[in-house]
């Protein structure tokens, strides 16, 4: 076992949480039962990680099987790294006919095409996502297996996510996996996050949509608190229809759940008190951030308690809409990576 | 004067009771009477519209570098203190730092003695302490001298030359206090009502029971009240002209569940010119240089209003029903839980004059 091999051991090892070593081991199944039962995984992570090299040495495992070991336990971890949403556009006439071994094999060779030196592992998991490993090597040095990228691509549908990737590597992503998906383009979807079950469930919309209704009597306010009759039932009904507009806007149920979004503003100042700012040609720059441990929930929130109001008509109702969360505003028409929006006065 | 026996101080619940430590007749005026305002019974004195009072603040940017030695504002700019405000300290001279350094060393290591755990880094180390005035940032003749404490930790094995690391420091000041207030204090009182600590908390309270014991006074977490955070706001923001902003940032939290964390970052030319335009009606008025030099608490809520409703017109949210937590420029940066940075020395006494005033107002006293 070389020397590469063994270092990516220790910090896999090390990466991975102590009670999640056993599952994680007994998933990757290539310790003999005897070996599994010589590890007490009682013992310190240090004495476990001396015992698992010994092992690997002495059944002379090679950087593959390492690799394989850190594939299962990041698709059973993934939310270590910040997921970026790529998406694919202009289908060809048989981008929807893609399945696996096609893509697999098209994959790649395209990319071991663009790149000589690369290292690829391409897995499908239970939920119709294919995870890919990508080791990247150059014309010189051979793959270098501490700095792996993965994607995770849905087949059938557009939508890739990428962790990992440098600015330099990406075009050469974006060129594989658009020749074998059979799409004519990938481009930004403006959507990252910690969560990858968050961003794909927000832009997928695997979450729990409500649809405006006419009689919304269906989604019931769970307010319990019967001090006044009259003042309740008063209250109830705008609380009610409150909370219906604020799970059109957001969903219902459980969220996705997003950390921040970001919005670049570079619209003008418009406010008939301040004439001399209302009269100004230029936009007024600002940048603001929402941020929180569930944002949509907390965006959904308020506008069922009423601070914020019209949740429909806001920009944050974009975040579930258009399944993005870095926008651009901007007065003009449409710029290539901006959303456009005329706030209405 | 006698102590009293146990180690509690409390302050006085009425000025009365400070009638009868002070050998003259006049009895100390409670701040708020200075200011006109009725309550002396009250505890605290829900008086929550005289706050800030002086809502005109004369605005000038002080090159202080060349009255304060340079060394002492290297080490108050570019550093986050904790503040706390301090009621009067009896019989503090500004003659007597040596003997203070020396008392309060003697305090740690006698606090270290009885178990309390003041180890910073290091097992054996010991204290140094140094008490020094900062002269030249005293605005006017009722002030009372800054004092800076700075505490060194001393290994036991160190070398003659090796430099003594700071591990705590922190200053006692009061610039632009109320003169009025000011006067009214007894003889053996000296007002030095803002302090800010840097450093290990632990060390922080062992200065504050020193102090306590020492001076018969109280400290109180001084909060950075969602006003003032708004005048720091317009204040750097005037500055923008002869100091680059680089940006405004104001943190907004919102009260739902999970909570919501909002940061609006403006760019800092278009807040510059939002708060010429608010200010645009009465600088166009006055001919008066010293008018124009001070701006009103209505303006600076103007230019936070146009803030908050250009934020509304995109978001429908109402930043008001949140709370102003955080205020950040490359001049300094200040939060809500008390805790300040001055990162440019040119604006460092307008700032501590606000928060002065804050820190007057707090007192229960």
């Amino acid at each position: 076992m070389d020397d590469s091999a063994r270092r990516l051991l220790q910090r896999l090892i090390r990466r991975i949480p102590a009670q999640m070593l056993k599952p994680t081991l007994d998933k990757w199944d290539r310790l003999t039962a005897a070996h599994r039962q010589s590890m007490d995984f009682t013992e310190s992570k240090w004495a476990l990680t001396e015992k698992l090299l010994a092992i690997c040495e002495e059944n002379e495992m090679t950087v593959k099987h390492i690799t394989e070991l850190e594939m299962i336990h990041v698709i059973e971890n993934p939310d270590h790294s910040m997921w970026y949403a790529l998406q694919l556009v202009d289908p060809e006439d048989d981008a929807h006919s893609v399945e696996l071994t096609q893509f697999k094999e098209q994959f790649k060779s395209h990319l071991r095409e663009l790149i000589r030196h690369v290292s690829i592992k391409i897995k499908k998991h239970t939920d119709e996502a294919v995870w890919i490993r990508i080791a990247w090597g150059d014309s010189f040095s051979r793959p270098n297996h501490l700095k792996p990228t993965y994607v995770v691509h849905h087949l059938q549908t557009p939508y890739v996510f990428v962790t990992s990737l440098t600015s330099k590597l990406k075009p050469l992503l974006s060129q594989a996996l658009v020749l074998s998906t059979r799409y004519q383009a990938i481009k930004d979807a403006s959507l990252s996050g910690r969560k990858l079950t968050a961003i794909r469930d927000l832009l997928m919309r695997q979450y729990q949509q409500v649809f405006p209704t006419k009689y919304p009597s269906s989604l019931v306010e769970n307010n319990q608190n019967a001090s006044n009759i009259l003042i309740n039932k008063e209250q109830a009904e705008l609380a009610a229809s409150r909370h219906q507009k604020a799970c059109e806007a957001f969903g219902d149920g459980m969220l996705p759940q997003l950390q921040s979004a970001v919005y670049k503003l570079e619209t003008k100042f418009r406010d008939h008190t301040n004439k001399t700012m209302t009269e100004r040609e230029e936009a007024f720059r600002c940048v603001v951030k929402f941020a929180s441990t569930n944002l949509l929930e907390s965006l959904r929130h308020c506008a069922s308690s009423g601070i914020s109001s019209t949740p429909g008509t806001s920009l944050l109702s974009s975040i579930p809409l258009k399944g993005r969360n870095y926008f651009v505003i901007t007065d003009n028409g449409p710029g290539p990576s901006s959303q456009t929006r005329q706030p209405p006065n | 004067m006698e102590r009293p026996q146990n180690s509690v101080v409390r302050t006085p619940p009425n000025s009365t009771a400070v009638q009868r430590r002070s050998k003259s007749k006049s009895y100390r005026q409670s701040y708020r009477s200075c200011l006109g305002a009725a309550s002396r019974l009250g505890l605290t004195p829900g008086l929550t519209a005289r706050r800030l009072n002086s809502s005109r603040r004369a605005l000038k940017s002080h090159i202080i570098t060349e009255k304060v030695n340079p060394d002492h504002l290297a080490l108050l700019v570019k550093r986050e203190w904790r503040l706390s405000y301090i009621t009067p300290l009896h019989q503090f001279r500004h003659t007597q730092l040596k003997r203070y350094s020396r008392q309060l060393s003697a305090f740690i290591a006698a606090e270290k003695q009885q178990g309390v755990a003041v180890e910073v880094e290091g097992s054996q180390s010991g204290f140094r302490v140094s008490f020094s005035v900062v002269q030249g940032l005293a605005a006017t003749d009722d002030d009372a001298e800054t004092v800076l404490i700075q505490i060194f930790s001393r290994p036991v094995f160190a070398k003659q030359d090796e430099p003594q690391k700071s591990v705590w420091s922190g200053w006692l000041t009061c610039i632009n206090g109320n003169p009025e207030y000011l006067q009214s204090l007894p003889k053996g009182f000296t007002s030095l009502p803002l302090f800010g600590g840097s450093g290990a908390e632990v060390l922080t309270s062992l200065v504050k029971s020193w102090f306590q014991q020492t001076f018969d006074c109280c400290f109180g977490p001084l909060e950075i009240n969602h006003t003032s955070l708004q005048w720091l706001a317009a204040l750097w923001t005037n500055c923008h002209t002869e100091s680059n902003l680089q940006h405004l940032k104001m943190i907004w939290t919102l009260p739902v569940v999970p909570p919501l964390q909002i940061t609006y970052t403006i760019n800092p030319q278009d807040a510059w010119e939002l708060w010429m335009s608010v200010r645009k009606d009465r600088l166009e008025k006055t001919e008066d240089e010293e008018e124009a030099g001070s701006i009103d608490i209505e303006e600076v809520m103007r230019f936070v209003q146009g803030l908050k409703s250009h934020f509304y017109r995109h978001f429908r949210l109402d930043l008001s029903a949140g709370n102003l937590n955080q205020v950040s420029t490359a001049l300094g940066s200040a939060k809500f839980s008390g805790k300040i940075k001055i990162s440019n020395s040119r604006y460092m006494i307008t700032t501590l004059t606000l928060l002065t005033e804050c820190a007057l107002l707090k007192m229960p006293v």
